[in-house]
């Protein structure tokens, strides 16, 4: 008979401590240095052509509406491929304003309004719209009337003279990820400023969601996975040469090395999960809310672990979901 | 590099307390409970704050007080406005059916705009972008692949009525289909956290140690 390990949660914690382990050391590789077969730009630049084209296509000193609300937990994914779109709109001389309509969304804007501040974004061309309360319906409203009661500037100036409203602008970028992303945009506003192209940069996980608007049209382009992102901020770096913004800090995208180690332990992980589920084992799962105590997932288990003066009858106990003896309810057969 | 802070004082005591931070969430790594609850505790008060600070800052003061106390006359519309909030401010002191009037509003605005957008911006184009229309074959066969994994999928859901034998094999079929989309959906998923492991780790080794930077 096998003794219990007095103390599980370190056999419990060794996978994922070994991920962040081989993560950390894989992250000092450079995706450059990884060599031509493990790149995590994507080979395919038909997204990234896309969003160029529509760019390539504005007039000069565009005015770009950035609708600018991404989830706080996720947004260090599209980090690096927003702060192209910024790098790229600023070498093309854009004129930005920066709206939000949720609270994380302005915590975000916030923050990258004071880092294109700090690395050199010409004042005039950068317009603080701030947040706007009302979910869809502020939305709806700031189709007509965007701009603050308290905003200045020449930038605030100009929309003002063109209407005030979103259709003063020539594109808008939507950055998604929250509540109110590029979908909100689509059906909001895209059904009432049909001419005003619309592109989106969001999520890997909100990719199946917001691919049939690039089909149908109503995106002009979409940038929603890691790949293309990072097949993004290579093509802007590209075309822009070394870094001439004073204070500018390079821009990393994840290393390919790490994600790829990242992906085969993961799975390693999931496989050996699964397996012990399948034979009834229980020494894989993580801490629970039992502080170490592993939850009993089969009846064979449940059965090996019921103290002998309180044993299960027949299964019974167990097939009624009822406690056994160590006080832990079980699921029956199926 | 995040790239929020820059390298003066208050960008470093900003770095440091996110890195220690991050330390304090990963100790769930090892088991170590107290320390974790610490830091959602500390996410949940901050959140708050920061809510009554936004709530307060961008949208009361600037949007209903400021014009109202400018310019009364030119504004009549916010005076209701400001009796809704009235309401739902006080709405434990107040009874239930002047509370409901706020309420009401509330849900059913942002019903009305969120289902019509839907239909509008959403449920119309698609189905029209759905129609198979004739053209090329590859056309043809994204139409009728297409058709057919939406028909397997919605006969999958149907329960609680006789099905024959064929019935019974679409829906099967169609039930493996949506297993195949929601593990093609985790698979997304598991990329897009394991970008946003690697990136803290990059904060973590970066702007934090230096040591990779």
């Amino acid at each position: 008979m096998n003794e219990p390990d007095p103390r599980p949660w370190r056999r419990a914690a060794l996978a994922p401590l070994a991920l962040v382990a081989v993560l950390g050391v894989a992250s000092f590789v450079r995706p450059g240095d990884s060599g031509g077969a493990l790149l995590l730009a994507n080979p395919d630049r038909s997204r990234v052509t896309e969003l160029r084209v529509v760019l390539a296509a504005l007039p000069d000193q565009p005015l770009v509406l950035v609708g600018l609300d991404p989830d706080l937990g996720t947004y260090a994914e599209i980090r690096t491929t927003v702060r192209a779109a910024f790098d790229d709109l600023r070498r093309r001389d854009a004129r930005l304003a920066i709206v939000s309509f949720t609270p994380e969304g302005r915590a975000v804007a916030a923050a990258e309004l004071d880092r294109l501040a700090r690395t050199g974004f010409a004042q005039e061309a950068l317009l603080d719209l701030g947040f706007i309360a009302g979910a869809e319906a502020g939305m709806v409203r700031a189709v007509t009337a965007l701009v603050p009661v308290a905003a200045e500037g020449s930038l605030a100036g100009a929309v003002r003279e063109a209407g005030g409203g979103m259709g003063a602008f020539d594109i808008v970028l939507v950055v998604g990820g929250g509540d109110l992303g590029p979908r909100t945009w689509v059906e909001q506003v895209g059904t009432r400023l049909p001419g005003l192209p619309i592109v989106a940069i969001a999520p890997t996980f909100a990719q199946p969601e917001l691919a049939p608007y690039l089909r149908t049209g109503q995106l002009a382009a979409l940038l929603a996975t890691l790949r293309d992102g990072a097949a993004y901020a290579s093509s802007v770096a590209a075309a822009a040469g070394p870094p001439n913004v004073p204070n500018e800090s390079p821009e990393r995208v994840p290393s390919a090395l790490a994600m790829l180690i990242g992906m085969l332990l993961a799975l390693v992980v999931l496989g050996r999960t699964l397996l012990a589920s399948a034979w009834g084992g229980a020494g894989s799962a993580g801490p629970t809310e039992t502080d170490g105590r592993h939850a009993t997932r089969s009846p064979r288990a449940a059965a090996e672990r019921a103290p002998s003066d309180e044993p299960v009858a027949d299964g019974e106990s167990a097939a009624n979901g009822e406690p056994t003896g160590d006080g832990e309810p079980v699921e029956g057969p199926e | 590099m995040s790239g929020f802070w820059g390298s003066d004082l208050a960008g470093v005591a900003a770095t440091w307390v996110a890195a220690l931070v991050t330390v304090l969430v990963w100790s769930y790594l090892i088991g170590e409970r107290r320390v974790f609850q610490l830091a959602q505790h500390l996410l949940a008060g901050l959140a708050t704050g920061y809510l009554v600070l936004l709530a307060v800052r961008e949208v009361l003061l600037p949007r209903l007080a400021e014009p109202l106390v400018r310019d009364p006359a030119g504004n009549l519309l916010l005076l209701p406005a400001l009796v809704l909030v009235g309401a739902l401010a006080g709405a434990r002191w107040l009874p239930r059916p002047v509370v409901a009037l706020p309420v009401a509003f509330l849900v059913a605005g942002t019903a009305a705009f969120a289902l019509g957008g839907a239909v509008v911006g959403t449920l119309l184009p698609q189905l029209a972008a759905s129609v198979i229309q004739p053209g090329g074959a590859e056309t043809v066969a994204n139409g009728l692949v297409g058709l057919g994994v939406t028909s397997l999928v919605l006969i999958g859901f149907l329960h609680g009525v006789p099905r024959s034998r064929i019935v019974g094999g679409a829906a099967g079929a169609g039930r493996w289909l949506l297993l195949g989309g929601i593990g093609g959906w985790l698979g997304f998923l598991l990329v897009s956290r394991l970008a946003l492991v690697v990136d803290r780790i990059g904060f973590l080794l970066g702007d934090w140690l230096g040591l990779a930077r």
